[in-house]
């Protein structure tokens, strides 16, 4: 006889996949969330919030040329391949039934993608504590939201690491 | 008396050196969850669970870590694909 659980994961590693366990109105928030994503990622390209999703890939001063021409070939590839993810995730977000790993992935990328940006967007610093968020600051929504999705992410990235039963 | 012979310098594109390879780094950021860092480094390198937690433990710590290094292109595709993941990540030519 199967033990009743007495918690459930939003996300978990089942027999033929990943399960959402997670009701409709939070796929709906995830998916909306990620449509916001895919607008911006496909606006300006110099928006402040996306800056830590185009981060350098040459540090060093001398080799500002070399960045200046990764940035010019590789930006489009980033925003690509954002985007056929963000797509991959809105989809399975659709469907009732367990995703396959690939989806998964997508899935704790385009998470994250949308962490990077409400992070940057809340200034989020090393000393950055989840639970203290003031009621009376504009962007308490966005505090709130960064927070589900740490979660939810966490989450995602357990299941990931299980093995396969 | 002959004009001397005028020897072009060699040019040294020190991009070519082999012997000077490309180190990748991927450095400390507030944002990125300890678990999903170590995910992304055992994904993207293959690293075993213990070698990923232990260089996320280094860009913690010591605020940034080498993640892998070889020839110019190759570290420029391992930069790229943790830009992929969203995770804060340089190259330079090793000193």
């Amino acid at each position: 006889m199967a033990r009743k659980r007495s918690f459930i994961p939003p996300i978990e590693r089942v027999r033929d996949g990943f399960a959402f366990n997670i009701g409709e109105d939070e796929r709906q928030l995830v998916s909306r969330l990620l449509t916001e994503l895919s607008q911006l990622l496909m606006g300006e390209s110099d928006d402040p919030r996306l800056v830590r999703i185009f981060p350098p890939a040459y540090h060093l001063a001398d080799d500002a040329d070399a960045d200046a021409e990764y940035q010019r070939l590789m930006r489009e590839e980033l925003v690509a391949s954002r985007l056929s993810g963000i797509t991959t995730v809105t989809e399975a977000l659709r469907a009732p039934g367990p995703v396959g790993e690939e989806t998964m992935i997508a899935f704790v990328q385009a998470i994250n993608g949308l962490r990077l940006v409400l992070g940057t967007m809340l200034d989020v610093s090393e000393d950055h504590d989840p639970d203290d968020i003031d009621a009376d600051d504009p962007l308490v929504g966005e505090h709130h939201l960064y927070n589900f999705l740490s979660w939810l992410l966490d989450w995602a990235v357990r299941a990931l690491g299980e093995p396969v039963s | 008396m002959p004009a001397p012979v005028e020897v072009g310098e060699i040019d040294i594109d020190d991009e070519t050196v082999p012997d000077r390879p490309w180190i990748v780094l991927v450095w400390n950021d507030p944002i990125n969850l300890m678990s999903y860092v170590t995910f992304v480094f055992q994904k993207v390198f293959g690293y075993s669970l213990e070698k990923a937690t232990s260089l996320m433990l280094d860009v913690h710590e010591k605020g940034r870590a080498v993640v892998s290094s070889g020839a110019r292109e190759k570290a420029e595709i391992d930069v790229f694909r943790l830009h992929e993941h969203g995770l804060w990540a340089t190259m330079q030519q090793d000193d």
